[in-house]
């Protein structure tokens, strides 16, 4: 096995036992990167020579004594959403082509940074993350497939093998979507865990930050690294699930799903039940509120962050962008108090649903990847669906709620495309939601080297034309 | 529940100008489009009864909920 397809924990324990340098690791990634990244284009920049001296600090700090713990020298990529200190955060948009270089890191750079880890480049966000595909990046499984979004750069340099780990941000399925299209695990802490000063808002009651890996156990330890070392995601994962309450949903979730989808979830919710986990079957609360309630708060709050470019400079956002930044600011301020009425009421509701049950398990998307030039969705009842809107539909409970939320790859459809679950749990339960993670991944998921854990293959020519958007060496 | 009057291109225009985000001439009917779209999707939250709800700004950050701690606020 190549450096670069070791998973987070796999390469750290290589590093801690002095069989694996950082700068081994990080030539990998970036020989990889080099590889592959003209069909993919996950990254807006690749900061190679930075990389490389970074790589080399670790190396001689750890060779000196000084191991900052399992982040220590791992090559891992940032969306660009969040500040990074000496680096502009364009955040996809031509509004910010000009945008100075940020003055000091974000929270969570400043802590990947303290933990030592080693910044590869900054990814490709769908404009200001709103919108669920990434167009400038392409899924690293089917190059004619969105990669889903709006962290599309992240969780396709992930999966690619373009950097071990990465960060994503998360605001109605934006970490989780990407990141279950493209066959790799995504976190959405609870809202507020883990701090999103120096992140660009789009909806900032329903703004999240969190990691992207190739394993749930890998999560934990990003998340430890992003909340300070003060959780306890980053414990070893018992094999047995006896005792826990698995919550699988009667409505919504299974709702407008394409059978490939929900057979392969449905499977594995039998492993959890298999592990020990009892099953319980759960009605999701005021689900026929749910789309409601996450445009009545996005749509305004993302106008209202944008105003100010959208008076100056709107010809510079894309049309799609514009046109809702546009449309939000004639959203009535009693729909949008009732937006958060119903926020209230709909977290009271979860909270008496998780009083029966200590995990909610259910598809992360209700489809596997588009087609780039795919608009909608059809279902089997008849009724068509935008392509975001189906995306979001499973994901934004958790974003209004502010639970926590894991996607972990389940399977793939019959086209090979990656199928994701989704695991909720109760508020600050990360550890919960991870060790439930883990113990599927202990159960199913291949070992090191088998045959169908690995990184997709991208050699093959068929949809290679190069991508736009240049990516850029520094 | 009664359904939402949409809005006229030329309502919206003046819209928003009230909310001092004009629009370009040539975006009101796509705009027009799309807010009448949004405003149809939201609309089913006045079906709503908050009773005593606090219209929260967001979710409260606050660990303990979980196995009965009590701890500091994050």
């Amino acid at each position: 096995m190549r450096p670069y397809e070791l998973t987070l924990a796999e390469a750290a324990e290589a590093i801690a036992a002095r069989e694996l340098s950082p700068v081994e690791l990080t030539d990998s990634v970036l020989r990889r990167v080099e590889s592959v990244e003209g069909r993919l284009n996950a990254y807006v920049t690749v900061l190679a020579e930075a990389a490389r001296r970074a790589a080399v600090r670790a190396e001689r700090d750890i060779a000196a004594g000084r191991h900052l713990g399992p982040l220590h020298g791992i090559p891992m990529g940032i969306k660009d959403l969040i500040d990074v200190a000496g680096l502009p955060t364009k955040a996809g948009s031509r509004v910010r082509e000009s945008a100075p270089v940020a003055d000091r890191d974000s929270t969570v750079a400043s802590r990947l940074r303290a933990a030592g880890a080693v910044l590869l480049g900054k990814t490709h966000t769908h404009e200001f993350a709103y919108g669920l595909t990434t167009p400038r990046t392409r899924n690293a499984w089917a190059h004619d497939r969105v990669a889903g979004g709006s962290s599309g750069g992240s969780a396709v340099a992930v999966a690619a093998g373009e950097a071990t780990f990465a960060l994503g941000t998360d605001t109605g399925g934006s970490i989780r979507v990407p990141a279950a299209l493209s066959g790799v695990v995504g976190l959405k802490p609870t809202y507020g865990l883990v701090p999103v000063r120096g992140v660009t808002p789009l909806s900032r009651s329903l703004d999240h930050v969190g990691p992207i890996t190739r394993t749930v156990e890998d999560a934990g330890l990003v998340l430890e690294a992003l909340i300070g070392g003060a959780g306890d995601t980053a414990s070893p994962a018992g094999g047995s699930l006896a005792g826990l309450r698995v919550g699988v949903p009667r409505n919504h979730y299974f709702d407008r799903v394409h059978p490939e989808v929900e057979e392969a979830v449905r499977a594995a919710i039998d492993v959890l039940g298999a592990l020990g986990a009892e099953l319980v079957g759960v009605d999701i609360p005021m689900s026929e509120y749910l789309q409601a309630t996450q445009w009545g708060l996005m749509v305004p709050e993302a106008t209202a962050y944008h105003q100010r470019t959208l008076r100056t400079s709107p010809e510079l956002y894309s049309d799609d962008v514009r046109t809702l930044l546009e449309a939000g600011g004639l959203v009535p301020a009693g729909d949008y108090l009732r937006a958060r009425w119903s926020r209230t009421l709909m977290r009271d509701a979860w909270t008496r649903l998780f009083e029966t049950v200590d995990v909610v398990a259910a598809p992360t998307v209700p489809a596997t990847a588009a087609h780039r030039d795919q608009r909608t969705i059809p279902w089997p009842d008849g009724s068509e669906e935008s392509v975001s809107d189906a995306y979001v539909r499973l994901s934004a409970p958790a974003n209004i709620t502010g639970l926590p939320a894991l996607t972990l790859p389940v399977g793939a459809d019959s086209a090979g495309l990656p199928i994701g679950m989704q695991l909720i749990g109760r508020p600050f339960a990360e550890a919960t939601v991870v060790r439930t993670g883990r113990a599927y991944e202990a159960a199913h998921a291949p070992g090191p080297g088998e045959r169908g854990r690995g990184l997709p293959p991208h050699a093959t020519a068929a949809h290679s034309a190069a991508p736009t958007g240049a990516m850029s060496l520094r | 529940m009664p359904t939402t009057p949409d809005l006229l291109p030329h309502e919206v225009a003046r819209w928003a100008q009230r909310a001092g985000l004009p629009l370009e001439p040539g975006r009101l009917d796509l705009v027009t489009a799309t807010a009448n779209h949004i405003q149809a999707v939201i609309a089913v939250l006045r079906e709503l009864d908050p009773g005593e709800a606090a219209p929260a700004p967001a979710y409260p950050a606050r660990r303990g909920v979980e196995e009965g701690r009590d701890d500091a606020a994050v």
